[in-house]
C-alpha cells in the first residue's frame, strides 16, 4: 500500500492527472473475507496464478480470492481432464486432415480456455521431463498419439509418480522415441546387445540424475567428490530389463515366430481403415521370446535398496523385471529432490533454498498418510511453500525467465484471444518463441535444468535454464511475436480474418484514458503488482503522452502498455 | 594483473558497454590494445568453423576399412547394419595410415570424398578421438588404474567434455571460447563478439571473457516495435530495459536485449551491402547455417573481424534405430554443405584462412542392438580447409574387433587420440604462441603427440 500511493503522489505531481476512480480497483482488497490460508490481496492471488496456471485473469484473481488456496486447489483436482485426443479425433471424423498442428492447436485451447488449469500446467512441466517430440519421424506421423501422450501426462497429474512413470515406459510413443519398442534380448552370433537408449534416460533425465543427492538435492560428497549414481553395468542391466516389448494385441498367429515379431502391425486392419493404428495408444505388449529373462540385471544400488546389492536375478519375465526395475528407480532416496527441483524450477524459482527443495521433497517421500510419490501432493507443497509465497526481495535474485509459451499464453488469457470459430491455429509458435509442446530438438527438454549463462549469473553461481533458449535472435523474435499478437492480431482489425486469434482490447478502451489507473492495472494483471516504481513512472508518462481523442487512440495506448510491459525485464523475470 | 590482461578487461568492458559504438571508438581501443598484445597478429585473416553433429555420430559407418582383413573385423562387429564393402567410396591417401588399412568413405558422402581424393587436398581425416584424461589402453580400463572422464557415454556430459576439451574441469567453458579470450582485442571492431554462432547456445564458444553471438540462419533480428518511426515507444522501451535493475537474472535479460539490438544493425547494414556470393549451398539446415557463416566471413571488412570463431550444428545422429537410412540422409547434408562452404571460402579467396572441423559427444559402439548403435566413445572427425594437410588419415584407426583390443566392451572403443590433441593442433595453426599452449589446453602435456601434424605451419 505504502508504494501503491507513493506512486499515486509521484505520478499526481509529475503529471498532474486527476482521477476519480482509479484507487477503488484494490484500495478494498481487505474487505474481502479471506481465508486462513490466504490469498490475502489481488496480487497475492495473482502472484499464485502465475504459478499454477497458464496465466491470471481478473475473474479468476477475484475466484481465487473468494475461495482461498485450499478450496481453490481441492477445486482443480477435481475438475474433469481436459484431453488432446478426443479434440482431434473430432477434427478428423468432420473429415479435417490432422498433423501436429492438430495437436498445437488442442495444447492451445486448453491452456487458454481449459477450467483444469492447473493440471494442464503441472502436465506441461511434466512434458519438460518426460519428454517426446514431434521432431522425431515416427512420432511426427502419429499426431493423435502423440496428444494421447500428453493426455497420459495430464491424467497423471495428481496421480502417483510410480503409476505414471511405467505408463510413460510402456507408451508406445516413448517405446518409439527412445527405443524401447521392439527392443530384444541379446544375440552373441550376430553381435546384437540390448539397445541402452531408454535404460540410460530414464535414469538420467526422469528420475535419479547423475549424482548422489541428499534429500535436500544437494550433491552427496564422499571424499570431496560427488558419487555417481550408477555406471555401465546399471545401463546395460536396465537395458536388459527393457526388451521384449512390442505393438498391443500383436496377432501371435505362429506362436511368437521372429516373423511376426519384425512385422506386426500396430492394428487389426490395414492402413486407411479406421483402427489401423490402434495399438500406438495401448501400451506395449511383452513377447517373453524376445526378452532377456536369463541374465541377472544389475540395477541401482543404493542405502535401502530392497534387491540385494541392487542386483535383479535371471528367470523373470518381462512384466515382472519391468515391475521390479521401475520399483527399483522409484525407492532410489534421488527421486524425490529429483522430481521437486523440476517442479519447482518449472513453476516457481530458478534457484530454490535446498530447504524448499528438501519440504517437497518429503512431501513426495510421504504426502502425510504414508504414500511416496503422491504427485498431487508434491505438487500442493511446491506451491503452498513459504518460499513460494512469499514474494522474495530483488536482491535475493529469486524467480525465473518467464518461458516464452508461458508470455504468450499469459497475454492471450488476460486478454481472452479467440478466433471467430474457437480454434486456436498456433501451429508454429517454436518458429518465433523457440518453443512449442513437445517439440524439444533433444530428449533434454528446451533448456538444461542447470544451465547458467557465461557472465554475471554464472559467477554468482545462479542457475537460469530458460536463459538457454534467450539467444540474440530469439529475444527479439519474442518480443515481435508479442509485438504481432498485441498491435496487430486485436478483435476488430479489419485486415485479420475470422480464423485467426485475435485478443479483445474493448473492456481495455475504458480504462486507456487514465493512465495510473491502466498501468496500474496491468501491473497486476502481468506482474502481480511487483512493478517498480521508476517502472511504473516510465509507462504512465509514455501513456500519457500518446494521444487520446477516440478509441483508436485508446486502443493505442492499451496496445503500447502491454507490450512495453511484456517486452520489459522486470517482466520477463518473474519473481 | 598482468598489462595485457589488465587490457583486456578494460576492452571488455566497453564491449559490453551501450554506449560504445563507433567505428573511430573502435579503432582506437585497439591501438591501444595493439602496444601491449603478441596476440594482435598482422593483418591475416583466421576463423575457425566448428560443426556440430548432435547426437554422436557413427563414424565408424562414415570412414570403413576396404582392406579385407580389416573390413571383415568390421562386418562381423556391425552385423546387419554393415555397409557392402562395394559401396564405399574408395579414399587415395597420400600416406598409408597407421596399421595400412585401406578405408573408403560412406556411400552418401561422394562430394567429401573427390576433395579428399584431390590434389593439395583440403581434407584430412582424424581417427579414434575422444575425451580421455590420460592415454589409457584396455587394460588399465578394465583395471581401472587409469581416470577416465565422468560420465562417459551420457549426450549432455560428454558434448560438455568434448568442447571444453579438458575433460576433469566443470566450468563449461570451451577451447573456443578461451582462444577468444586470447584473440578478441585482434578485432578493430570490440562491439561484436569474435564468436558468433549459428545453432544457438554452446559451450564451444564459452569464454571467460567472450560469450558468443547468436545470428539466425538469415542473419540477426530487430526489434519491430522499436524502430525510429516510433521514437516516443523506443524512448520508453529502452528506459525500461536500461534502468539499473536489482534482480540479476532481470540485468542478464537486459544485457541479452541491449546485445541484439547493438549488433542487428550493424550485421544486417553489412550483409545488405554485400557483394554476393555465386557459391550456390543447399537448403538444408546445415547449408543455410554455413551460407550464413560464409556471408559474415564474406563482410568481415565491414564488420573490422581479423578473427571469429564460427559454431554450426546439425542434429538427428543418435542413431539408435533405423541407423542405415538415418545416417545415410544426415551424411548426405553435412557432404553437401561442407562442399559448398568450402567452394565459397574458394570463391572469397580465403581458403588458407578458414578451417572447418567437426565435433560430436562420442562415436557409436560397433555392435548393433537391432537396427541401430548405442552411445560409444572414440569417433573418427573431418578437419577441412586451405590450411589442412589433406589426403591423409592421422591418428591410428582402431581395431574393430569384437571384443578386440580397443574394444572397452559392448563395441565402445577407447579413443587413441584425445580431443585436446586434436582441439591444440587447430590451436596452434590459429595462432597460439607455443608459451600459452597449456594454459589453454593444461591437460595436453599428458600425451606423447601434442601436435598431429593436420595443420600447416602457421
Amino acid at each position: 500500500m505504502k508504494i501503491l500511493f507513493a506512486r499515486l503522489s509521484l505520478a499526481a505531481t509529475l503529471l498532474a492527472f486527476s482521477s476519480t476512480t482509479w484507487a477503488g480497483d484494490h484500495v478494498f482488497d481487505s474487505s474481502f473475507d479471506d481465508h486462513a490460508e490466504g490469498p490475502w490481496s489481488d496480487a497475492d492471488a495473482a502472484r499464485f496464478l502465475t504459478q499454477a496456471t497458464f496465466g491470471p485473469t481478473l475473474d479468476e484473481i477475484a475466484r481465487l480470492r473468494r475461495m482461498g488456496y485450499n478450496a481453490w486447489l481441492a477445486d482443480q483436482a477435481a475438475l474433469p481432464a481436459s484431453h488432446e485426443r478426443p479434440y482431434m479425433e473430432s477434427q478428423e471424423a468432420a473429415g479435417l486432415d490432422v498433423y501436429q498442428n492438430s495437436r498445437q492447436e488442442a495444447w492451445w485451447l486448453h491452456a487458454i480456455n481449459g477450467p483444469d488449469q492447473l493440471r494442464q500446467r503441472v502436465a506441461f512441466a511434466f512434458s519438460e521431463l518426460f519428454v517426446v517430440s514431434d521432431q522425431n519421424g515416427d512420432i511426427e506421423g502419429q499426431p493423435i498419439a502423440t496428444a494421447a501422450y500428453y493426455d497420459l501426462l495430464v491424467d497423471n497429474a495428481f496421480g502417483n509418480y510410480r503409476s505414471l512413470l511405467e505408463q510413460v515406459t510402456l507408451s508406445p510413443v516413448m517405446g518409439h522415441y527412445l527405443s524401447m519398442f521392439k527392443n530384444r534380448k541379446p544375440d552373441a552370433l550376430e553381435n546384437i546387445r540390448p539397445d541402452e537408449n531408454y535404460a540410460r534416460e530414464i535414469m538420467q533425465l526422469f528420475s535419479v540424475g547423475l549424482l548422489r543427492l541428499n534429500a535436500d538435492g544437494t550433491l552427496l560428497m564422499s571424499a570431496g567428490q560427488p558419487v555417481p549414481t550408477y555406471n555401465q553395468d546399471t545401463i546395460r542391466g536396465f537395458a536388459h530389463v527393457f526388451t521384449g516389448w512390442n505393438w498391443a494385441n500383436c496377432l501371435v498367429d505362429g506362436g511368437g515366430q521372429w516373423w511376426e515379431w519384425e512385422w506386426c502391425p500396430p492394428g487389426p486392419v490395414d492402413w486407411p481403415e479406421p483402427g489401423w493404428n490402434a495399438s500406438w495408444f495401448l501400451p506395449m505388449q511383452a513377447w517373453e521370446s524376445y526378452h532377456a529373462s536369463a541374465e541377472a540385471k544389475q540395477l541401482l544400488d543404493y542405502p535401502g535398496v530392497i534387491l540385494p546389492a541392487g542386483m535383479l536375478a535371471g528367470g523373470g519375465s518381462a512384466a515382472s523385471d519391468l515391475a521390479a526395475a521401475l520399483d527399483n528407480i522409484f525407492q532410489h532416496p534421488n527421486v524425490g529432490p529429483f522430481i521437486a527441483r523440476h517442479l519447482i524450477k518449472r513453476l516457481v524459482t530458478s534457484n530454490p533454498s535446498p530447504a524448499y527443495i528438501g519440504r517437497v521433497a518429503a512431501t513426495f517421500a510421504n504426502n502425510g498418510l504414508g504414500v511416496r510419490g503422491d504427485l498431487g501432493a508434491t505438487v500442493r507443497a511446491v506451491l503452498m511453500d513459504a518460499e513460494a509465497r512469499q514474494l522474495p526481495s530483488l536482491a535475493s535474485n529469486a524467480g525465473k525467465l518467464r518461458e516464452p509459451l508461458l508470455r504468450q499464453s499469459h497475454l492471450w488469457r488476460a486478454m481472452h484471444a479467440a478466433s471467430n470459430d474457437g480454434r486456436y491455429r498456433e501451429w508454429y509458435a517454436d518458429y518465433y518463441l523457440g518453443q512449442a509442446a513437445l517439440r524439444s530438438p533433444t530428449v533434454f527438454n528446451f533448456f538444461l535444468p542447470d544451465y547458467s549463462p557465461p557472465g554475471e549469473l554464472s559467477s554468482l553461481g545462479l542457475s537460469a535454464p530458460e536463459f538457454q533458449i534467450t539467444t540474440d535472435t530469439t529475444v527479439a523474435s519474442v518480443a515481435n511475436a508479442l509485438d504481432s499478437k498485441t498491435f496487430w492480431a486485436w478483435r476488430g482489425n479489419p485486415w485479420m480474418d475470422p480464423e485467426d486469434v485475435v485478443i479483445d482490447l474493448d473492456a481495455e478502451l475504458a480504462f486507456a484514458s487514465d493512465a495510473v489507473r491502466l498501468i496500474d492495472r496491468y501491473d497486476l494483471l502481468f506482474m502481480s503488482r511487483t512493478m517498480s516504481s521508476s517502472m511504473f513512472d516510465i509507462l504512465v508518462s509514455h501513456v500519457q503522452g500518446m494521444d487520446n481523442a477516440d478509441a483508436d487512440d485508446r486502443r493505442q495506448r492499451v496496445q503500447d502498455a502491454i507490450w512495453l510491459i511484456q517486452t520489459s525485464p522486470e517482466y520477463a523475470i518473474e519473481r | 594483473m598482468k598489462r595485457r590482461d589488465f587490457i583486456r578487461r578494460a576492452l571488455c568492458a566497453s564491449a559490453s558497454s551501450a554506449l560504445f559504438t563507433g567505428f573511430a571508438g573502435k579503432l582506437a581501443l585497439a591501438h591501444a590494445a595493439a602496444g601491449s598484445g603478441r596476440q594482435l597478429l598482422g593483418n591475416s585473416y583466421r576463423a575457425l568453423v566448428c560443426v556440430y553433429l548432435y547426437g554422436g555420430n557413427d563414424a565408424f559407418n562414415m570412414l570403413v576399412p576396404r582392406s579385407t582383413a580389416e573390413y571383415n573385423q568390421y562386418a562381423a562387429a556391425r552385423g546387419t547394419l554393415a555397409l557392402p564393402a562395394a559401396s564405399l567410396l574408395p579414399l587415395n591417401p597420400a600416406v598409408v595410415p597407421i596399421g595400412g588399412a585401406s578405408f573408403g568413405l560412406n556411400p552418401a558422402m561422394p562430394l567429401l570424398r573427390d576433395l579428399f581424393n584431390q590434389a593439395q587436398s583440403p581434407l584430412a581425416i582424424a581417427a579414434n578421438v575422444g575425451p580421455l584424461l590420460y592415454p589409457i589402453s584396455k587394460a588399465e580400463y578394465e583395471a581401472g588404474s587409469v581416470p577416465v572422464p565422468k560420465q562417459l557415454f551420457s549426450h549432455s556430459d560428454q558434448s560438455v567434455t568434448w568442447l571444453q576439451t579438458r575433460a576433469d574441469a566443470s566450468d563449461r567453458r570451451g577451447w573456443g571460447g578461451r582462444l577468444a579470450d586470447m584473440f578478441h582485442a585482434s578485432n578493430a571492431n570490440q562491439q561484436l563478439s569474435m564468436n558468433i554462432s549459428i545453432d544457438g547456445e554452446n559451450v564451444f564458444q564459452a569464454g571467460d571473457e567472450v560469450f558468443p553471438y547468436f545470428v539466425g540462419e538469415n542473419g540477426a533480428e530487430g526489434v519491430d516495435a522499436v524502430q525510429p518511426w516510433n521514437a516516443d515507444r523506443r524512448a520508453a522501451f529502452l528506459a525500461l530495459r536500461d534502468a539499473l535493475h536489482g534482480n540479476a537474472l532481470q540485468r542478464q535479460y537486459a544485457s541479452v536485449m541491449r546485445r541484439s539490438m547493438n549488433n542487428e544493425a550493424m550485421i544486417n547494414d553489412a550483409l545488405d551491402a554485400e557483394t554476393a556470393l555465386a557459391t550456390p549451398f543447399p537448403d538444408t539446415r546445415l547449408g543455410r547455417q554455413l551460407r550464413m557463416i560464409a556471408r559474415l566471413i564474406n563482410v568481415r571488412g565491414t564488420l573490422q573481424m581479423q578473427r571469429q570463431i564460427f559454431y554450426v550444428g546439425l542434429g538427428g545422429f543418435d542413431t539408435h534405430d533405423n541407423q542405415l537410412g538415418t545416417q545415410a540422409e544426415q551424411l548426405a547434408e553435412l557432404d553437401a554443405a561442407l562442399a559448398a562452404f568450402h567452394a565459397a571460402t574458394v570463391e572469397m579467396s580465403v581458403a588458407n584462412a578458414v578451417t572447418t572441423f567437426t565435433a560430436s559427444e562420442f562415436g557409436r559402439t560397433t555392435s548393433v542392438n537391432g537396427d541401430g548403435t548405442d552411445h560409444g566413445w572414440g569417433s573418427h572427425h573431418l578437419i577441412m580447409g586451405g590450411a589442412v594437410n589433406g589426403r591423409r588419415i592421422y591418428g591410428i584407426p582402431p581395431n574393430l574387433s569384437v571384443e578386440g583390443p580397443d574394444d572397452a566392451g559392448w563395441g565402445q572403443i577407447i579413443p587413441t587420440t584425445s580431443v585436446d590433441q586434436y582441439a591444440a593442433t587447430i590451436a596452434r595453426w590459429y595462432g597460439v604462441p607455443p608459451g600459452d599452449m597449456s594454459t589453454v589446453f593444461p591437460n595436453l602435456g599428458r600425451f606423447a603427440t601434442p601436435d598431429l601434424g593436420f595443420m600447416a605451419s602457421s
